[in-house]
């Protein structure tokens, strides 16, 4: 890339860098509290103000959440759901936002008010849950994949980028004798790999975080995804000690909540990253192009 | 050859024009998109399943409904619950307070991760902008009860980290967070905070479908960072801008109750209580589960009249809009 | 290729209808190894199929682990036990009352929904058959008075203590500085006042309180204000005269004196600015980190001891009942965590009732009462002498407090002749605890049926606990504090007040 090299721009530079980098450090602090909270001895916490770094290194949380098996079952519940179902929403999303991104559709303004209506009014747990039930979704981890599989706000924002995707590129498959259907997955995923990846980690993330279903749909505790368990965790700190007929145990709650937070937070926090090398500008669509 | 299929028969005026049946033109068209139709099934058959089946759970609003006795058995009240909604005393200041909060994060936090993402954009080393990418959403996962902890940490008039600061330059505390005066600011910092890296992930996703070669052109034409910015990349993310603005708009009334609840207290109530905290009041010594309904009826309604209203409004500047 | 795509096209297609076809067989799953091993040993008489749905409380317990087992044994029955998380056991409870799904026994909160279910007839009134059953009769009748609806009993309380509020104060800085713990308000002022004053700590820095309050140190029964002014001879929450007049604590002298205290020791900085925004967790940090004197709590005060010793080696703790100038008097409370219920949609006949009964019954046997309190002997405790000693408290917390705080059981109350060795102070607190029982001050609205309360209830509430901070804080004066009162008159207080003297009238015939 050709640099620019005048004062002007070197200013801005230097200013945007610093600047970014102090937002960014910003951002992190609070992730780092947890952290160290999470390494650090009970004894050292429960002298209370902002640990950055454990002065008193102790395993203790980690040692206790890892005591039984709950924790590595219910990570193992929320990676299977939030791939697949992420599958799921990537494949239901792109299939109805690429004909809607067609102007020239009938009764395409329909169909998108009638989404638009959903995002504003919904019937509310109870009758979604007869749904689920009648469709036999209940106690399945299907009941956490399927009822959300399209989600109306990436559905439109997502129609919106495909509208974008110049024309001349997918008639020249439709002239190699592609139907819509090849269009879309030949020409217009590929071309929107950023988009892909944007839904796709508003998606993952929405399956991440998902304990509310999880808790309504099914009975059977053993597949409940990690954010029920951090949920109860994070409640049962919170509230306060004095209704128990026994002591409260050794081990400070802060230090397991922060654990826990760790714990549950990682995996989801590593897929950004992979994600990264998608956002790369226009990759394809300079290359297509040329 | 795809202009005669494509361009002229989807406009429905070239087919009046044109004189024949509107209903021939109709098929012709419904059987030329055919595969756009049949892409369209699943999807369509999900909004019916998953959303409009159980939209009748809406009539609970006006109902005094019991969960023992169902939609089709408690008892119909009419506009009971929202007449009982009007007239509270609190409305005024509720709809007050809940519009406020809701204007200022259009203003302060809106155009933020726009801005952050344009940042962002302008710089080179690939790797630092990884870097800065990462860690900027690292927030959006941390969970309120977590934020407003270390907020308390940070602000706090007991041994808080930035009033101990302040103490030592001025001699003097603010109680951030008791000062009705400050609980906009708290609360709008900390949404910032938790989610403007997070909000920069889609604008990212629109920058990268921008053209290279548009820049270069600019470039070898003389164009400044600041032209490119105005000329290229802003008119390249235009109308996604636009989409999230209008829909940003059908939640208008929605103020996050989690957070807004956990930084309530008695001495900033009088600006800080919302919709969602005082539906949630309520509803702490009975499950009103009609009158709830009203309320979110209530605040539906209006998020719908923005959304069309900021709709029309973009298509009558030319833009694409939602629909 | 265009086939290629319609296959693809065809098969997304499919899997729709598939997914949502097959998914009931769908038990299996990549990440879930449950243990279905939950079918437990099985005895002579056919076993009662009972199904319970409680809260969670920590880690749910597996399927048939040995707890289970024990309980199923003694009882003779299938237990099919749903824990579910408290961020969504009301909502979750909805659901399944709506859908029909309901269990045989589940926990519910004395609560307006419930109450209106009970009035409805949901569950079953099980009040008349409790003199059948020797345990459950046993208990004393106050327990079962406060969650009555309309006189009537549809549910087993979880048995909690009702005077568990207790002074507990560092002994320490007490004797060294020659305090003693406070009666009359002026005592709580001086006392307070030489604490945070005084350095007790001795590291020469002004880093100590008498006493921290937190945000929630005026609601409902654990309300510090309460409590001192209970003390003081003021009524609890709400006071009724002779004619069934109802008057709020908050508009009697004893409560206002109170706040007047608190206004004063906030003014002079004697206790937390920041109270009304900081958390119970954060102020038991402070606790356990010795910077404060003394608090009224209803928590053993070994709990904090065991923290504090810690960071304090040579701390030492001590507890005093409530005492005020007219002797030890205290608010008390519900004296539940919470009941058992039978919904009727899933307990058909009085024959089923019975069983379930004879269940709760049974739970109150000597083998039940050790089993829910102290676990199993040998895994989580041993007998020793008069005494029993807990032996794994981690394995306890996991595997016995689940069951202990869900179902009922008095601890060493009721049908356990060896209580578990606990330190000096744990049982000096415990004591006063059960001996406090004799000095509590009941809420005479606490059973009291009132619409408007039902209504806004919380709304009410919450108007005058925010003009209690306010007032302490200094945002109102006397005269600000009065119009609030009357405020919350006009806005339904007046007709509360109506209501609960007609239903108290109306309970009294």
């Amino acid at each position: 890339m050709v640099q620019d090299k005048t004062i002007g721009n070197r200013i801005f530079d230097t200013v945007n860098y610093t600047l970014l980098l102090l937002i960014a450090l910003l951002c992190v602090m609070p992730f780092i509290y947890v952290l160290a909270v999470s390494f650090t001895s009970p004894a050292e916490v429960a002298k209370g103000g902002l640990i950055l770094w454990p002065k008193e290194w102790s395993l203790a949380s980690y040692r206790y959440i890892f005591s039984t098996n709950t924790l590595v079952r219910s990570m193992l519940v929320s990676i299977y759901i939030t791939v697949l179902g992420t599958l799921i929403n990537l494949i239901f999303t792109s299939l109805m936002a690429y004909p809607l991104a067609k102007t020239h559709l009938r009764g395409r303004q329909t169909i998108l008010l009638a989404v638009l209506f959903t995002m504003l009014f919904g019937g509310g747990m109870i009758p979604t849950y007869f749904v689920v039930k009648a469709l036999h979704l209940t106690n399945t981890l299907w009941s956490l994949m399927i009822p959300g599989a399209i989600s109306a706000f990436n559905l439109i924002v997502l129609k919106n980028f495909f509208q974008q995707i110049p024309d001349g590129l997918e008639d020249s498959a439709r002239i190699d004798g592609c139907n819509e259907v090849g269009v879309l997955f030949r020409i217009v995923l590929p071309l929107s790999l950023p988009a892909m990846a944007t839904f796709g980690l508003f998606y993952a993330v929405g399956h991440w975080n998902q304990f509310f279903n999880a808790i309504l749909y099914i009975n059977d505790n053993t597949k409940w995804p990690i954010q029920v368990l951090l949920r109860e965790v994070v409640i049962l700190a919170s509230s306060s000690i004095g209704d128990s007929t026994i002591d409260s145990t050794e081990i400070q709650p802060l230090t397991i909540r922060m654990a826990v937070i760790v714990f549950a937070t990682i995996p989801i926090l590593l897929v950004y990253p992979f994600l990264q090398k998608h956002f790369a500008k226009g990759v394809m669509l300079g290359s297509v192009k040329g | 050859m795809k202009q005669e299929m494509y361009a002229p028969a989807g406009t429905p005026v070239a087919n009046a024009r044109a004189g024949k049946s509107k209903i021939g033109y109709l098929i012709k068209d419904i059987v030329r998109d055919k595969w756009l139709y049949l892409m369209l099934l699943p999807g369509i058959f999900y909004f019916i399943i998953f959303k409009y089946i159980p939209m009748y759970g809406v009539t609970m609003a006006f109902q005094d409904y019991k969960p023992y006795l169902g939609f089709f058995e408690s008892p119909w009240v009419g506009f009971k619950h929202f007449e009982r909604f009007f007239s509270e005393p609190q409305f005024g200041m509720l709809f007050r307070n809940t519009v406020i909060l809701a204007m200022y994060n259009l203003l302060f936090f809106f155009p933020l991760p726009i801005v952050l993402s344009l940042m962002m954009n302008e710089l080179r080393h690939a790797k630092f902008k990884n870097f800065v990418q990462t860690l900027v959403y690292i927030p959006h996962f941390v969970s309120w009860v977590v934020v407003v902890g270390i907020f308390y940490i940070l602000f706090t008039t007991e041994n808080g980290i930035l009033n101990e600061i302040l103490y030592q330059i001025t001699g003097q505390k603010i109680a951030f967070l008791l000062e009705a005066e400050w609980f906009r600011t708290m609360i709008i910092s900390q949404s910032i905070w938790k989610e403007v890296g997070w909000g920069t992930v889609i604008f990212l996703a629109a920058l990268a479908g921008v053209d290279l070669q548009q820049y270069e052109a600019a470039r070898i034409d003389g164009a400044g960072r600041w032209r490119q910015l105005w000329h290229i990349t802003l008119p390249a993310i235009r109308s996604t801008i636009i989409i999230l603005f209008i829909l940003r708009l059908g939640n208008f009334m929605d103020s996050g109750f989690e957070h807004i609840y956990l930084m309530l207290t008695p001495t900033n109530r009088e600006v800080g209580d919302v919709f969602d905290t005082y539906v949630y009041t309520i509803g702490m010594t009975q499950a009103q589960y009609s009158y709830s309904a009203a309320v979110g009826i209530f605040k539906s309604v209006i998020g719908l009249i923005l959304v069309l209203g900021a709709n029309w409004l973009a298509k009558k500047f030319g833009e694409e809009g939602i629909y | 290729m265009r086939k290629k795509l319609a296959l693809l096209m065809g098969s997304v297609l499919l899997a729709t209808t598939v997914l949502s076809a097959c998914s009931s067989g769908n038990n299996q799953n990549a990440a879930t190894n449950s243990p279905e091993a939950s079918q437990t040993p099985q005895a002579e008489a056919k076993p009662f199929d009972l199904s319970i749905v409680v809260n969670q409380v920590g880690e749910i317990p597996p399927k048939g682990n040995p707890i289970e087992q024990a309980l199923a044994k003694y009882t003779n029955t299938n237990l099919e036990f749903q824990w579910i998380p408290t961020a969504a056991y009301d909502e979750k409870i909805n659901v399944m009352i709506a859908s029909g799904e309901l269990p045989k026994l589940m926990k519910v909160g004395y609560i307006p929904t419930t109450i209106s279910a009970m009035k409805e007839g949901l569950f079953w009134e099980i009040g008349p058959y409790l003199k059948d059953y020797e345990n459950l009769s046993a208990q004393p009748q106050s327990y079962f008075d406060n969650i009555q609806v309309e006189g009537k009993i549809y549910g087993i309380p979880l048995f909690r203590d009702m005077g568990r509020a207790v002074v507990q104060y560092r002994k320490d800085w007490f004797d060294a500085a020659g305090l003693a713990v406070p009666k009359t308000l002026d005592d709580w002022y001086n006392v307070l006042k030489a604490v945070a004053e005084g350095d007790p700590d001795k590291n020469g820095e002004k880093d100590t309180y008498g006493l921290l309050l937190d945000k929630n140190y005026n609601q409902n029964a654990a309300s510090t204000l309460t409590r001192l002014s209970v003390s003081q001879g003021g009524p609890n929450k709400w006071g009724v005269d002779d004619q069934g007049n109802f008057t709020p604590e908050f508009m009697t002298d004893e409560f206002f004196a109170t706040m007047k205290l608190f206004k004063r020791l906030y003014d002079e900085k004697l206790i937390n600015q920041d109270f009304s925004v900081v958390d119970s967790a954060t102020n038991d940090k402070a606790y356990e980190s010795g910077h404060v004197a003394l608090r009224i709590s209803g928590g053993n005060a070994q709990t904090m001891l065991t923290n504090l010793i810690k960071v304090v080696p040579t701390a030492s703790l001590d507890v005093a009942p409530m005492e005020g100038p007219a002797g030890i008097r205290l608010p008390g409370e519900s004296g539940n965590a919470g009941m058992l219920v039978v919904p009727k949609s899933s307990v058909k006949t009085e024959e089923e009732l019975r069983q379930v009964l004879t269940f709760l019954n049974k739970l109150l046997d000597k083998e039940m009462v050790y089993l829910l309190n102290k676990g199993i002997e040998g895994t989580h405790y041993k007998v020793e002498g008069d005494f029993t000693i807990p032996l794994d408290k981690d394995k306890d917390f996991k595997e016995v407090k689940p069951y202990r705080d869900t179902l009922i059981q008095r601890g060493d109350n009721y049908n356990m002749d060896k209580p578990m060795k606990e330190s000096d102070l744990f049982l000096k607190n415990k004591k006063m605890v059960r001996e406090n029982e004799n000095y509590v001050v009941k809420n005479p609205a606490l059973v009291l049926d009132s619409a408007i309360f039902t209504e806004r209830g919380k709304e009410l509430e919450q108007m005058i606990t925010d003009a209690e901070t306010k007032f302490i804080m200094g945002k109102i004066d006397e005269a600000g504090w009065q119009a609030e009162i009357e405020k919350w008159k006009k806005a339904g207080g007046d007709q509360l007040m109506e209501e609960y003297k007609a239903a108290y009238l109306k309970d009294k015939q």
